[in-house]
């Protein structure tokens, strides 16, 4: 890919890339001052309309970017010319999907969140930190220079921070995660969004740093640091096995932390504390997919399926078996889990586990891998965008954060219902629906790991897979179909029905590339859907996906349905383990701390004193006592010379 | 433009016979103007010299010199002390108030020392020759001494002693280091000077890591930090303790034999010192005296830096700067609760504080942000420092985790402080009138410190700290 990449330096580009990151953050400035100003202005409480209107704009250009720029542009704005780092925006064949699809959903969440926030009481932050989000996440899909991409990427943090802690009074037993009062072996087993929030960072600041110093020794040993022209191959060579090994590993902390891959996965639990667009946006659609889109991207142009190192080649096997336990695990925890937001965020996790582990598949299988990776990643963001949303319409109409709902949920919000009905079925994999292409290809690379000596793998994607479509028409059925009796409080909700209809109906577009070849690559995954095997798994999905339909719960399971939806007890390592371990250490430097403090500011000047006491007490004044003390040095002092002399 | 460093003298000497608010204009602008200039003067690569005094051997040529290191330093130096100086005029009001004493007149010894405070570390970056730096290093030890003396918190007059104790032992190893200095090379000024013995060079080397200061020496700050009035906080914190980098910078770079010959001592003190400190912070109480050992554990990362070649040192320049913005904000936004809420630094008492002083919370975000190098200039200071430990140390394991883990515990502190102070369960305080001063000062300094990771500012900056190290950096 490298060598296809033409370095334009368009110049007219400036304006245009200035207003697709300055437009969403410059349009949400009004509401964050209003709020701090004139919060009960009734005025105040119509300026996030200006924030939406900040994240169309950004969504235009990313449209325009997407059918106009050509592949392969560069353009490079100065920064830091003084140290060979500049600004370099690169528009190929996955920023410029990357870029469309994040500035769709976030303008159509956008939409969603004018009504579902309305009511709330912290608008500033909220709409300032989304289009904050936004705009860092364009940054990080648009940037070539990886000191660049960490500006966008400590964005992704501080706003998912943010939002994860939006509702910060820990007030409403709605924004919290597990059932309140709960207790298991004596460990709280509910989370508050301030919790979340700090979970979140902490987390995600563990991978971050381990990135940061990647990027820096990249940048100490390849003197570059544009993913699109660092010679990767000869990179690695100098550093030799041991360095590729620990240079990617700590690359790849980052993404790792980032799209909550075992053992960093519970944060992405505890973030469902947040207000729902957030979950939609950030933890489902895209910042947790900017893990799985910057480890498809340096993928992208290493191409680690064109030359041989040890330890490349061992960091993309453990990225590989590492994306695939890590869905396995996710997808056992949605399948027993009973908050509708903390379902979608396991079965998030899952998918990105599945992400991570089809890139991974490109050391050996080639480009494709990853074209296969990153449409999944397309077709999960708006599939689960969607669900997120509908979960939120329920949240809010049902005043409930568990599943629930029977047949006349589904008559009431019939559209509500046939959106989940098409969202779960295409993101299941049942044929002939979108994700069916996709999912086939995925078989098919997990297939062709077999050649390479690696079964698992395959046998683990089609495990998952039965597992996915199960707990997918378990949200359906639990919500809409068999779920327990809710009492509706239906009023409004045309704008978020409106928003999430249209995402869904993205699906579709998708499914046309797919089927009519109008997209290049899509187009490849329509022969995949004929293969025998990619059809089995179909059928098997399809079956899991029904059975799960008429019995979304199955109460001779409760006990392992209870070990599941208790993460299989991760929390235990977050919440006991880790934290224990930092309060003996800190409780041993505080006793050090302590012993320094005696040791300078009491014992060296009580040593003092007494000294001086006993000085003092020599003088006494009397001839007589001096007189003696003079005798007996004279006498030691002779016996010693006399020795010595001796 | 020279004459603007002697604005700060201007000040010192009329604030005291102004009344309260003009006394604080003027000090503002005094800092303000210089901070303006010796900007403009980083951009430009501007160097400047003005000799004054010729004196015989060891003691040499005096005179007030400036380069991109003094300017990088001096410029930080400016801002902070003119926000603070806008800040200390409702802070020490209320603290005048709240010690019964007559505002009218003690603002006119505050100002006095204040100003004198602030213009001797201004000064210091621009002393030419090692004894009028050590001059300005004693009346900034003098002024912050009888502020702390004066109106400070808790038992004052013993943590002021105390703090006079220790930064005079720290100034008295660096004196002698200096004249051993001189009699090598018979000349203190910096320009005339050759080589630097190492008996020297460890006397100024221990002097600064008691003032800076590292494990061991570093008991006095928590006291100093915690207990001086919020404004010398601001001051003490960011500031003074830092400029002991710059000491050993300027040593560093007339001659660095010391520090390339113990790199891997200097490198585990120092990671060893900002753990250690990293990990106090979570046990305190008292919200000044959390940031007193974060400082701690920030003047690690120089030391850190020292010992990772010269795009480690770099990254001490930027890390004084990214300290000093993130530093100051956070000092202000514990003395802005103190001062709105009368004394309520007991961080056990506080959660939800968001509720109340969304503005100030939102400062100390800034703040905490720029410690931990997010969307901030920290995130610099943190890069080149990162590059110097590949550029010296490789992909070593046992050099490279063990920064990552310094660089961790910054960002986790960081934020359960936030959580535990701001965010939670609302305690049920009033919601106070908070004075603008209280919490504007504290955006411009955030606001830069966002700016300066950003074209323009960030390309004119980064060129002009690079002319310090002459062609030493590629």
């Amino acid at each position: 890919m490298s060598s296809a990449v033409t370095s334009t330096m368009a110049s007219d580009m400036m304006p245009l890339l200035a207003a697709l990151f300055l437009t969403p953050i410059l349009a949400s400035t009004p509401i964050a001052f209003a709020w701090a100003f004139r919060k009960d202005a009734p005025w105040a409480r119509k300026l996030p309309i200006l924030s939406v209107f900040g994240l169309f704009v950004s969504f235009l250009i990313t449209l325009y970017i997407l059918f106009n720029v050509e592949e392969g542009t560069k353009y490079v704005y100065p920064w830091l010319p003084a140290f060979g780092i500049d600004f370099v925006f690169i528009f190929d064949y996955l920023s410029k999907y990357m870029g469309a699809l994040t500035g769709l959903i976030a303008f159509l969440i956008g939409v969603y969140g004018l009504e579902y926030m309305k009511d709330d009481y912290r608008l500033g932050w909220y709409w300032f930190c989304f289009n904050l989000f936004t705009a860092s996440m364009l940054l990080v899909v648009y940037s070539d220079n990886l000191l660049m991409l960490l500006i966008g990427w400590e964005g992704l943090g501080i706003a998912s921070w943010g939002l994860i802690g939006h509702w910060f009074r820990d007030d409403d037993e709605l924004s919290y995660v597990g059932n309140m009062g709960r207790k298991v072996f004596g460990l709280n087993y509910f989370w508050s969004p301030s919790f979340g929030g700090w979970r979140a960072i902490s987390t995600i600041r563990v991978g971050d740093m381990p990135m940061f110093f990647a990027v820096a020794a990249i940048y100490a040993f390849a003197g570059n640091l544009n993913i699109s022209e660092i010679h990767w191959e000869t990179l690695f060579e100098t550093l030799g096995a041991a360095g590729t090994a620990i240079l990617l590993i700590a690359f790849l902390m980052g993404p790792f932390t980032k799209s909550a891959q075992l053992p960093f996965s519970e944060w992405l639990m505890t973030a469902m504390t947040g207000p729902t667009t957030v979950s939609a946006l950030l933890h489902s659609a895209t910042m947790v997919a900017a893990g799985t889109y910057l480890f498809m991207r340096i993928s992208w142009y290493i191409e680690p399926w064109a030359f041989s190192n040890a330890g490349m080649d061992a960091v993309y096997a453990f990225v590989l078996f590492l994306g695939l336990i890590s869905s396995l695990y996710a997808a056992l925890l949605a399948a027993g889990m009973w908050e509708r937001k903390v379902l979608l965020a396991s079965s998030t996790m899952s998918s990105l586990g599945l992400m991570f582990a089809a890139a991974a598949a490109s050391k050996w299988l080639g480009e494709f891998a990853v074209e296969v990776s990153f449409w999944y990643l397309i077709v999960h963001a708006f599939a689960k965008a969607t669900l997120f949303l509908v979960a939120g319409h329920l949240i809010h109409v049902t005043h409930d954060r568990f599943c629930g709902g029977d047949t006349e949920v589904a008559k009431k919000m019939k559209l509500t219902f046939l959106v989940t009905a098409f969202a779960t079925i295409s993101l299941a994999g049942i044929p002939p629906f979108t994700a069916y292409w996709v999912k086939s290809a995925m078989d098919e690379v997990m297939h062709g790991l077999i050649e390479h000596g690696m079964a698992l793998p395959l046998t683990l994607l089609i495990t998952i897979s039965i597992i996915y479509s199960a707990f997918l028409a378990k949200f359906l059925s639990l919500n809409f179909l068999k779920g327990k009796k809710v009492h509706l409080h239906l009023h409004g909700g045309g704008l978020m029905g409106a928003a999430y209809t249209v995402m869904v109906s993205m699906l579709l577009v998708l499914l046309y590339l797919i089927m009519t070849g109008q997209e290049e690559v899509a187009g490849e995954f329509f022969h995949e859907g004929f293969v025998s095997t990619s059809l089995a798994v179909g059928a098997a999905v399809t079956v899991s996906y029904f059975f799960a339909l008429i019995k979304p719960s199955i109460p001779q399971l409760s006990t392992v349905g209870r070990v599941l939806s208790d993460r299989l007890y991760m929390p235990f390592l977050n919440d006991l383990i880790v934290p224990k371990i930092g309060w003996v250490l800190v409780a041993i430097v505080d006793v050090c701390n302590r012993g320094v403090d005696f040791f300078f500011h009491q014992a060296i000047p009580a040593f003092f004193e007494s000294a001086s006491k006993s000085i003092r007490k020599i003088q006494k004044g009397y001839l007589a006592s001096y007189m003696r003390v003079t005798l007996a040095a004279v006498m030691v002092l002779l016996v010693i010379s006399s020795i010595v002399g001796w | 433009m020279i004459w603007v460093l002697l604005l700060p003298a201007l000040a010192t000497v009329a604030a005291p016979f102004l009344k309260k608010r003009e006394a604080m204009v003027l000090s503002f602008l005094a800092f303000f103007i210089p901070f303006l200039v010796s900007f403009y003067w980083l951009f430009t690569g501007y160097t400047l010299e003005v000799a004054i005094q010729d004196v015989v051997g060891p003691i040499g040529r005096i005179y007030i010199y400036g380069d991109s290191l003094s300017h990088a330093f001096g410029f930080t130096i400016a801002l902070i002390s003119a926000m603070v100086a806008v800040y200390s005029l409702p802070y020490m009001e209320h603290r005048f108030h709240e010690m019964g004493l007559d505002v009218g007149k003690e603002f006119r010894k505050y100002w006095l020392f204040y100003n004198l405070y602030a213009a001797s570390m201004l000064w210091l970056v621009y002393a030419g020759n090692f004894i009028l730096l050590y001059v300005f290093l004693e009346i900034s030890l003098i002024a912050s001494f009888l502020l702390i003396y004066m109106y400070g918190y808790g038992n004052r007059q013993w943590v002021a002693l105390l703090y006079f104790v220790w930064t005079n032992v720290a100034g008295v190893l660096a004196l002698i280091g200096f004249i051993l200095i001189g009699m090598q090379n018979g000349t203190m000024a910096m320009d005339a000077i050759k080589a630097v013995g190492m008996t020297a060079w460890l006397l100024v080397f221990v002097g600064m890591l008691i003032k800076l200061p590292g494990f061991g020496p570093h008991i006095w700050l928590p006291w100093a930090h915690a207990e001086a009035p919020t404004p010398v906080s601001a001051l003490l914190s960011p500031l003074t303790v830092g400029l002991a980098g710059y000491v050993i910078l300027r040593v560093y770079f007339i001659d660095s034999s010391f520090i390339e010959s113990y790199r891997i001592p200097i490198l585990a003190y120092g990671i060893f010192t900002s753990i250690y400190a990293g990990l106090s912070v979570f046990r305190q109480k008292d919200f000044k005296r959390l940031l007193a050992y974060s400082t701690v554990s920030q003047m690690g990362y120089m030391l850190i830096g020292f010992a990772a070649g010269t795009f480690g040192v770099l990254g001490v320049v930027i890390q004084y700067i990214s300290h000093a913005f993130g530093k100051s904000i956070l000092f202000m936004s514990a003395g802005a609760i103190i001062a709105v809420y009368h004394g309520l630094r007991d961080v056990e008492k506080m959660g939800g504080m968001h509720e109340y002083v969304p503005t100030i919370s939102n400062a100390a975000l800034l703040g905490f942000m720029t410690l931990s190098g997010i969307l901030t200039v920290g995130m610099f200071g943190e890069f080149f420092i990162l590059k110097g430990i590949a550029d010296i140390y490789g992909l070593s394991l046992t050099a490279i985790l063990p920064v990552i883990v310094v660089f961790i515990i910054s960002g986790l502190y960081s934020f359960y402080t936030m959580k535990n102070i701001f965010y939670g369960k609302p305690k049920g305080y009033e919601t106070p009138i908070v004075s603008r001063l209280l919490d504007t000062p504290l955006y411009v300094i955030g606001i830069i410190s966002v700016l300066l990771i950003l074209p323009p500012l960030a390309t004119l900056f980064l060129a002009g700290v690079k002319i310090a190290f002459g062609g030493v950096l590629p």
